[in-house]
Order: structure tokens, then C-alpha cells, then sequence
């Protein structure tokens, strides 16, 4: 045969015997891959995870959207109820029930204690869909059952708590007295309610008007849920003729009562609010997983580096016997594709088991129930992220591979091998790393965000695996310490081969992030128990009838003469109209959706308010009576796409209101004082019913109970007026945060995980030659506590520059978060630097200590012998 | 306990026995070895592979435990030593030359050298690493790693490390067996040269009969015994005629 017909023969391997060769090399058994299947495993499961149980609870949503939302459809308004011909219009399409839902005060008997509740009253038809469970046996009808003798409510148990009351006793209601007849267990339509601040009391709508709070200008929420009758008609017909019908009665409303001003929900989408709250959590959650995936592609890239270089001599001799490169790419592309699917397997297989367990064990916690299923979507999402990333990560090592040459047969010497791979499979592994991105980006809602993550990720990475360079290269040329063990640590760290790199480049992007959530989560805290307080007022007064503001004044001074008051006319409607465009047209960035989404406070002055600065434009006359003008926030004028001259179109009342633009101005909402994102000039809305808002600040040296004093003066003074303690919603708030946090640390510690994974595999790998240079300096006359000072020594070197740098990273992760995005002054926190610091060294020093201990016992002798 | 250094062995072994545990049970390495060896003395170590040779070469380094009878080494008795002990009585009067060189990788030349002076606190650590590698004849690869150095210049530089301290006991475990045979006798060469020049004592494992009989004693072993121990007029000269430089 000649050497001409050797190469087409072997160029003519198919792509059965590659396969055959491929799976024979891998009989030595999968040793050397548990921690690439690990890492792969771990990130999909992760990405599988949270894409199942999002598709659980989004599917939960849609399935369960008459319950949720107590009917087919709502439409809310706040202040005004529906008037005739809106409510006859109602009634000729269905079953309708009525709610109106209000923040107001609980007080007890004798005015001593008092709590803020959600007030819900209902009518006789309430629920249209589920039931309200209450404790005990009796009916919501009985326990809410009013006569002009005796009213009564169900209550939350928590409002009972508060006011140091029990069931069957009375409780002050507005101008009335109240029997907290029955406790409420459950709410069906409970998540439609704005989000809620105080325990839960259900009224009936005639107990509620003799409460003497429906005041004109009250800040009311009038709800009106609707069974529609053809739905209930098709109950048993095609669900998509139902979510037809569903659909054209929502175009029905604003064909119909185009200037009612209602905001319209239906089944198909009963809590917006809630669907793009778990849309956000799973991309940012997939952000997480992915980054975990990312952290696990080191340790791939390591062991098949590792494979590799244990299998040269086999790379050597299959070329020696004539394979070409492309055959000795294709059959260790084979064994590692093998090891990627079995790591993506068993992810998938965890991603769909875990869902199960954390709904086993939070399900109670979800104000809905998760549907959870199959979810072919995870599935997908978590194989194809998990393929890719192994795809991107093993492709260079394994280009490496091919280029081994024959004659590494007939040498005996260690050099390093340094090169690339053929210029194809660099391009692509560069392509692979553009999908990924691209994929990430579009898959996002916001495509800004993701993308910054994802430049992030890159210069983290890119600036970690510098980092690791620059250590070796620094010990490498670091003069030699006359302490022996420092020398043989800074050697160890500067050597070919060595931990730095897998080191650094594992347990960064981890700890970067852990860095960030934990000084978010100090800035956050730190603005709201110190600079949030003492900036802020003391009291929020709510629905002060204008006509009493002075009496309220009085009361206030009376109990604190030196309290500071201020106030501002507050309405609630809903924006329209942006220039010609209708909000629900408006594609608005994710921080200024809010603006366009239910409904918003509204104001008016004739002066540029306190707290206020106008940047653009001019503040109109204090006596303008021309066209209607408004003011505009003006960060959230420019996401929104407005300026000045453009008009604005709300709804107040029912009522169509347009006015321009006159001046834009930024308001400094971390004070807490009164702020509105539109302020009208007094001439548009002075002539609707409204009632004021005011802030009371107390001075410092105020004790809490002169405090409380104020407020339980108020609430004797002024039944129907809602004192809200700031301090109070400030730490509801902040024990939300608080739950979040630890979440996001959660979530965060999965790439710390996977890290850690990266680092076992690489002290693993590095053990043989460590176990033999400890050997060799206990030969030399080394004692094991100087070769475990040298191994301390290097792993807190190595983890200590990972964590400095971890430290830079987060806080300008958590800078850019925090002053850019959330509008919060960062504080650096020393908790969190010492946290990376003590993660860092401590998971170096805990498994290379593992390491050690297994090289201080190893026993010399074998190593000695055998080489 | 101090001894004369004139009356005691060196290495002093009393009816040595190992036995090691195997996946098919106990295998006794070494039966009843009773060898002493006085200073300055070079003694060659033969025997077929598995007889116990190398065995015998770590217990009197130190680096493996008799399971029996007593161990002596430069006066110390090593069974009422422990691991740290050990390695300083090593670090102090013991160099050790391996057949595979076991120079640290992350190390060059001068500082595998110095790493035995550097234990010791020497100051001067350095200097006399260097003077030692110019004496085997590296002094201008100082700064190489191990893997640039060919296998005889890594056995060279292992030679020097041995000797680094001075020490009175150097062991030598088949020193050539990973060199080709003229490397192999420079190397030999050099170690002949230096350990009379040091007045170290010499213990050297070799399966190679010519070397042995550079040795003024030559020990045989089989199946874990010494079986013959012969007084041996050393052969003069270099083996290459190429002389340490």
C-alpha cells in the first residue's frame, strides 16, 4: 500500500468507525469527567428548574384567572363608583358584584390602639367565582350582615391582634362601631387588590356608607367583577370561543365607555402585575443559572484539558499510526459530547424533580396555585444552554488535542504545550459565544438589562482569567523570599500548570456576585434604617377633607406643638393618553412601566412643589387660567418619549382630562415628602372632588410615645382620615426586601456552588503533583507543617487576590445598580468585603486543606518509587 | 544518646523486617536485615527487582517504617522518631539521589539547590547552591526549570541538591537507570568524585555490576534477605575518563 492510498484510506473513516474507536477509548470508565458532568448538570438543572417552575406558576395564573380575578373580567376606578348607565351597561352582560376597596384605620373602643387595615366592602353577590373562607362555620353573608343596629365584619386575625381584641367584640370603623364578627382565612380574588399594607376587614357596601368614609375626593377603589353570561353560557363550548368572548367584551368597553377611565382586566391576564413580576424573576433567575453554567464551563474547559493530556501519548500513537487531526478531533469530540450528555441528562432529570420538591415545600406560601407538569419548554431551554456552553467551552482544549504531534512518542521531557486551535474552531467557538449571547439578549424582556449582564459576564471573566495571568506572572518574577515557605508557595502559584488560573477564575464571577447582592443589600438597608428616617416624616394623613386641614393642623400642634405639616390636593386617576399615543400602545421601558399601569396620585400647585427642581420648561402663574399645563418627572418623561409641548391625557373621575407639558422636573423621592409624577396646574384639576394629603414631621428628640400620642389624637379627632406611620411601612417594606435578598443571595450562592465545583476539580487534578512535590521536600528534609504552611500560604494568596478583585467588581456591579437604577446612595459596607474575603480564602483554604491533609498523609515511598 | 563517631555505624540495622498489606494479604518485603555500614564506607546495594533493595534504602532514609527490629541512622534511632523528626534528621545528615531525579517542577536549578540550605536557615543558601552547580557543571543553566534540563543535567542538579548540607549519609537509589549509558557514567563519575571529596558515606542501589564495583563493599540481596556481603577493592579511576569538573 502507499503512503498516498494510507491517507485517503484514512481520510475515508466514517463517521460509525470514529464512533466505534471513540466509544472503545472510553472503557477506561468516565474517571476524570465526574466534575465536568457535575458542573454541566448543576447549571441546567438550575436553568431547568426555573424555567419549569415559572411555567408552573404562569400556567397556575392563566389556568386560574376567574378565581384570581373573581370573574371573567374587571373594571376598576378610583373615587368615583359606576354610575347608572355604566352599571345597566354592566348588567347586560352578566352576572356583575360590586367592591370597593379603601386604606383606612381599625381603632379599638376607646381610641387607645389603632392599626391601619385594607378595607373591602361587598355587595350580596360577592364572590362570583370561589368563596371567602372564614374560620368556623359560619357564612360570609351572616358575618357580614348588617342592620341598622348591628354591624359587622369578617377581619383578618391579624387586625385583631393589633387592636388587643377578640372575635365577637367591636371595633371602631371610620364613625361607626364595628363586630369583628368572623376571622377570614381565605381570600379568593385576594391577589386582584392593589398590594396591601394592612390586615384584611370585609364589609358589606351599606356598612361601608355608614362608616361616613366614602367622603367625595375618598380614595376609594370601586371594582366591578363580571361573570359575562355568554361565557357562562359556553362554559361547556370550546375554551377558545370563551377567550374570544372575553376578548371582544374588553374591546366592547372601550367602544362603549370610552371615557369611563376604567382599568380592564380579564382572565386571560388577571394580574399583569404579578405575570411580569414572575416574566422578571425567571429571566433574572436564567441570568443566574446561566452564569452558574458559565462558572462550570471552566471546570469542562479543565477537564478536558486534563483528559487530553492524559490521553497524548494515545493522540500521539493514533497519529503514528495514521489517523489525521480531523479523525483524533472528531473521536475525542465523540467521548466529550458522550460526557456532556450525560450531564445535561441528568440536570434535565433534577431540574424536573426539584420544582416538585420546593412545591412540596412552599406551596402553602403562593397566593395561587402552581400547575406543576412536564414542561417541554424546560426541557429545551435547559438542553440547549447546557449543550452550548459545553460546546463552547471544550471545542479549544479539544483543537489543542488534534494538533498533538506523533513525535511527543519519541520524547521523554514535560514541555508545555502552548498553541491554537485550526482557525475554523476558533471561529467556531467564537460563534458559539455570540449565540449565547444573542440568545440570552432576545430571550430577555429587557433586552438593555441582559444585554449589560452579559457584558458584565464578559468582563468579569475576561478580567478574572487577566487576573490569573498577572499572578503568575507577578510570582513568577516576585524575587525569592528567604522564607523557604513563601518561596514555595509564590512557586507553586507561579508555575505552569498551577492552581491560579482555575482558582481565580472559578470562584470570581461567584463571588463578584455575592459581593454585589451583599452590598446592595447593606446600601438598600442603610437607606432605609438611617438616611430613609431621618429625612423622612413621621406620619402620611390620608383623605383629609380640605375644609378640616386647619381643624387636623390643630389637633396635630395641640399634641406637638413644634410638628411641621405639609400638604397637597391628591387625586387618583389613570394616564390615557401619551400625545395621540394610548398607553396600552406604549412599549415603555421596564422602569417607567408603572407609570402607565393602573392608577397614579395627581396634584396640583400653584408653586414648584418642595423637594422639587424644575430642569426644563417653566412653572406656570400661580394664577394661570389658561389651558390646562402640567409637570412632568422628567427622568420618567424621557423613558416615557415625552417633552415639553406634548400633551397628556388622564382620567379623573371618569372624566377625560388633557393637558401640555408646561416644564419637567426632577423630585427627589427618597425624602418621602409629598411628590406626584404629574403635578397639573391648579385650573385643570381644582373643581374635582378631592380630599388632601399630608406629611407630618415630628422633631428628633420626639419619644415613640409622644409620637403615637399624635397619631391616636388624630384618629380620635378625625374618625375617617388614615394615619400611615412611616416608620412602620418603611419596615414592611423592608422585611419584603429582606426575603428578597435572601433569595437573590440564594440564587447567587448556585454560582458560588458551581465554583466550588470548578475548584475541586481542579485540586483534584493537581493532587498527584502535589502529593509528589510534598514528597520530594519531605525527602529534603521538610517537615508537614512547613509543607502545610507553604499550601496555606499559596491558597490564601491565590484567595485573597480572587476576592480583592471580586470586591472591585461587585461594588461597581452594586454602584451601577444601586445609583443608576434604583436611585440609591451606595455605602460601602466592610461586612460584605469581609464576607468575599472569608468565602474566598475559606473555600480555597477548605478543600485545598482537604487536598493537603491527603498529602501530608500520603506515604512516600510509592511516589518515589513509581516515577 | 550520643555515640563516638568513630566506633558507630553510620547505619546501624538490627534484624529489620517490613511487611506490607497488599489487596492479596500481607508480603513480607524484608526478613530480618541485620546491616551496619561505618562512616565514610561506600557500599554498592544488588539484587534482582523485588529482592528489597529500595526497601532497604528507605527505611534507612527515613522515608519508610520498619514493621520490625531496630533502626539506627547517623546515631538517631529512628524507630522513636516521628514524621517531622524524621525530616529533620533528613534535611540535616541524609541526601537522597533518586533514579527519576525528583527535582521540584516549579523550582530552577539553583533554588531545587538551595531548598535543603533554606530549610536550614542558611544565609547563604544560595552561594552554595551555586558553587555546588558549578561543581557537577551547570553553572550556566542556574536558572532552568527541570523540564528544560536533559535527564542526565537533572540527575546532576539531584546530585548537588543531595549534597547541599554536607551530609554524612548519601543514598543513591539506581542513579543512572534513566540515563543512557554515557550520561549514565558521568553521572557516576560525579558522584564517586564528590562523595570522596565530601567524605559522605555512600549507600548505592544498582543493578549494574560494574558500578558496584566502584564500592569498597558490595551487599547482595535476595527475597528480602542480605545473602552475601563482600569487602570490594574499588576500581580506580573515572568510568569515562572524563572527570568531575
Amino acid at each position: 500500500m502507499t503512503a498516498r492510498s494510507l491517507v485517503s484510506a484514512n481520510d475515508g473513516i466514517g463517521f460509525a468507525s470514529v464512533l466505534r474507536i471513540a466509544l472503545r477509548e472510553l472503557r477506561g470508565g468516565i474517571r476524570g469527567f465526574y466534575i465536568f458532568i457535575a458542573c454541566v448538570a448543576l447549571g441546567v438543572m438550575v436553568i431547568t428548574t426555573v424555567t419549569a417552575l415559572s411555567d408552573a406558576l404562569t400556567h397556575g395564573l392563566e389556568r386560574q384567572g376567574q378565581m384570581i380575578l373573581g370573574g371573567d373580567a374587571t373594571l376598576a376606578r378610583t373615587h368615583a363608583g359606576a354610575s347608572e348607565t355604566e352599571r345597566q351597561w354592566l348588567g347586560a352582560r352578566g352576572r356583575v358584584s360590586e367592591t370597593a376597596t379603601m386604606r383606612t384605620m381599625a381603632r379599638s373602643l376607646d381610641g387607645e390602639e389603632q392599626a391601619l387595615v385594607e378595607l373591602k366592602a361587598v355587595d350580596i353577590a360577592y364572590p362570583l367565582v370561589g368563596a371567602v373562607k372564614l374560620a368556623g362555620s359560619s357564612s360570609l353573608a351572616s358575618a357580614i350582615a348588617s342592620d341598622n343596629n348591628e354591624r359587622r365584619a369578617a377581619v383578618d386575625p391579624v387586625m385583631l391582634e393589633r387592636l388587643g381584641i377578640k372575635a365577637g367584640e367591636r371595633f371602631r370603623l371610620g364613625e361607626i362601631e364595628v363586630v369583628a364578627a368572623a376571622a377570614i382565612s381565605d381570600e379568593p380574588d385576594g391577589l386582584s387588590d392593589r398590594m396591601t399594607f394592612g390586615p384584611r376587614v370585609l364589609v358589606s357596601l351599606p356598612t361601608l356608607e355608614a362608616t361616613g368614609l366614602l367622603k367625595p375626593g375618598a380614595l376609594v377603589r370601586w371594582r366591578y367583577s363580571l361573570l359575562l353570561d355568554a361565557a357562562q353560557t359556553a362554559a361547556d363550548a370550546q375554551a377558545s370561543k370563551d377567550r374570544a368572548n372575553v376578548a371582544s367584551f374588553a374591546d366592547a368597553v372601550k367602544r362603549d365607555l370610552p371615557e369611563a377611565g376604567f382599568t380592564v382586566l380579564d382572565k386571560r391576564d388577571p394580574s399583569p402585575r404579578v405575570r411580569k413580576t414572575l416574566e422578571r424573576l425567571q429571566q433574572f433567575l436564567t441570568l443566574l443559572g446561566l452564569t452558574a453554567l458559565l462558572v462550570g464551563g471552566v471546570g469542562v474547559a479543565n477537564a478536558v484539558e486534563t483528559f487530553v493530556d492524559r490521553r497524548r501519548k494515545v493522540i500521539a500513537t493514533m497519529k503514528s499510526l495514521g489517523a489525521p487531526a480531523r479523525v483524533v478531533f472528531q473521536i475525542f469530540f465523540v467521548q466529550v459530547a458522550v460526557m456532556a450528555a450525560i450531564g445535561v441528562a441528568i440536570g434535565l432529570a433534577l431540574g424536573q424533580i426539584v420544582p416538585w420538591l420546593l412545591h412540596a415545600r412552599f406551596a402553602h406560601v403562593l397566593p395561587f396555585p402552581a400547575e406543576l407538569s412536564l414542561s417541554p419548554w424546560s426541557f429545551a431551554n435547559g438542553a440547549i444552554y447546557g449543550l452550548m456552553v459545553a460546546a463552547l467551552f471544550t471545542l479549544w482544549p479539544l483543537g489543542l488535542a488534534e494538533r498533538i504531534s506523533p513525535a511527543e512518542l519519541f520524547r521523554d521531557e514535560v514541555v508545555e504545550h502552548r498553541g491554537w486551535p485550526r482557525r475554523n474552531l476558533m471561529l467556531l467557538t467564537a460563534a458559539i459565544a455570540l449565540a449565547l449571547a444573542a440568545m440570552v439578549i432576545l430571550s430577555s424582556d429587557s433586552h438593555r438589562i441582559a444585554a449589560w449582564f452579559v457584558a458584565g459576564l464578559v468582563v468579569i471573566f475576561g478580567a478574572f482569567m487577566g487576573l490569573g495571568q498577572l499572578v503568575t506572572w507577578l510570582a513568577r518574577r516576585a524575587p525569592r523570599s528567604r522564607w523557604p515557605e513563601l518561596a514555595i508557595a509564590v512557586g507553586n502559584i507561579g508555575a505552569p500548570g498551577g492552581l491560579t488560573r482555575s482558582v481565580v477564575l472559578s470562584l470570581g464571577a461567584g463571588l463578584s456576585l455575592l459581593v454585589a447582592v451583599a452590598l446592595t443589600d447593606s446600601s438598600l438597608v442603610n437607606e432605609m434604617t438611617t438616611r430613609l428616617p431621618e429625612r423622612s416624616p413621621n406620619y402620611f394623613v390620608l383623605d383629609i377633607p380640605k375644609g378640616e386641614f386647619d381643624a387636623v393642623t390643630a389637633t396635630v400642634r395641640k399634641s406637638a406643638p413644634q410638628a411641621t405639616i405639609d400638604s397637597a390636593p391628591m387625586l387618583r386617576g389613570r394616564l390615557v393618553k401619551l400625545g395621540d399615543r394610548a398607553v396600552e400602545t406604549i412599549k415603555a421601558p421596564p422602569e417607567a412601566e408603572w407609570v402607565l399601569r393602573g392608577d397614579r396620585g395627581l396634584s396640583y400647585s400653584a408653586g414648584v412643589p418642595v423637594g422639587s427642581e424644575v430642569v426644563a420648561g417653566s412653572w406656570w402663574d400661580a394664577d394661570h387660567a389658561g389651558e390646562p399645563l402640567v409637570s412632568f418627572e422628567a427622568e420618567l418623561a424621557k423613558q416615557l418619549g415625552v417633552g415639553i409641548g406634548d400633551t397628556v391625557t388622564v382620567n379623573v373621575l371618569g372624566r377625560n382630562i388633557t393637558a401640555r407639558i408646561s416644564n419637567l422636573r426632577t423630585v427627589n423621592w427618597e425624602s418621602l415628602a409629598i411628590n406626584f409624577v404629574l403635578v397639573f396646574s391648579p385650573n385643570t384639576l381644582a373643581g374635582a372632588p378631592h380630599n388632601l394629603l399630608a406629611t407630618v414631621t415630628l422633631p428628633d428628640t420626639t419619644t415613640i410615645a409622644d409620637e403615637a400620642g399624635v397619631a391616636r389624637a388624630l384618629g380620635k379627632a378625625y374618625p375617617t382620615i388614615t394615619v400611615i406611620r412611616v416608620k412602620d411601612a418603611i419596615e414592611q417594606f423592608g422585611s419584603v426586601l429582606e426575603k428578597i435578598m435572601a433569595a437573590v443571595r440564594v440564587a447567587g450562592s448556585v454560582t458560588l456552588a458551581a465554583g466550588a465545583l470548578v475548584l475541586a476539580g481542579a485540586l483534584a487534578t493537581a493532587q498527584r503533583r502535589r502529593i509528589l512535590e510534598a514528597v520530594i521536600l519531605k525527602a529534603l528534609g521538610a517537615t508537614r507543617r512547613r509543607i502545610l504552611t507553604a499550601h496555606l500560604l499559596e491558597y490564601a494568596l491565590i484567595g485573597g487576590a480572587t476576592a480583592l478583585l471580586a470586591i472591585l467588581f461587585g461594588s461597581a456591579a452594586a454602584w451601577v445598580a444601586l445609583e443608576n437604577v434604583m436611585d440609591v446612595r451606595f455605602s460601602f459596607s466592610a461586612g460584605a468585603v469581609a464576607l468575599a474575603l472569608s468565602l474566598a480564602v475559606g473555600l480555597v483554604l477548605l478543600f485545598g486543606g482537604l487536598g493537603t491533609w491527603q498529602v501530608l498523609r500520603a506515604r512516600p515511598v510509592p511516589y518515589l518509587r513509581s516515577q | 544518646m550520643q555515640h563516638s563517631p568513630i566506633e558507630a555505624p553510620i547505619v546501624d540495622l538490627e534484624g529489620v523486617g517490613l511487611t506490607l498489606t497488599s489487596r492479596a494479604g500481607p508480603v513480607e518485603i524484608l526478613r530480618d536485615v541485620t546491616f551496619k555500614v561505618p562512616r565514610g564506607q561506600s557500599v554498592a546495594l544488588v539484587g534482582p527487582s523485588g529482592s528489597g533493595k529500595t526497601s532497604l534504602l528507605m527505611i534507612v532514609a527515613g522515608l519508610e517504617r520498619a514493621t520490625r527490629g531496630s533502626v539506627r541512622v547517623v546515631g538517631e534511632p529512628f524507630d522513636r522518631l516521628d514524621e517531622d523528626g524524621l525530616a529533620l534528621v533528613r534535611g540535616r545528615e541524609i541526601g537522597i539521589v533518586f533514579q527519576s531525579f525528583h527535582l521540584v517542577p516549579t523550582m530552577t536549578a539553583l533554588e531545587n539547590v538551595a531548598l535543603p540550605l533554606e530549610f536550614a536557615g542558611d544565609a547563604n543558601a544560595f552561594a552554595t547552591a551555586r558553587a555546588l552547580l558549578d561543581e557537577v557543571g551547570l553553572g550556566s543553566r542556574l536558572d532552568h526549570f527541570p523540564p528544560q534540563l536533559s535527564g542526565g543535567e537533572q540527575q546532576r542538579v539531584a546530585l548537588a541538591r543531595a549534597l547541599s548540607r554536607r551530609p554524612g549519609l548519601l543514598l543513591a537509589d539506581e542513579p543512572t537507570g534513566n540515563l543512557d549509558g554515557r550520561t549514565g557514567k558521568q553521572v557516576v563519575d560525579l558522584l564517586f568524585g564528590l562523595h570522596r571529596r565530601h567524605g559522605s558515606t555512600l549507600l548505592l542501589i544498582t543493578h549494574d555490576d560494574t558500578l558496584a564495583r566502584h564500592c569498597e563493599r558490595i551487599v547482595r540481596m535476595a527475597d528480602g534477605r542480605i545473602v552475601a556481603d563482600e569487602a570490594n577493592v574499588p576500581v580506580a579511576g573515572p568510568l569515562t575518563g572524563v572527570a568531575a569538573q
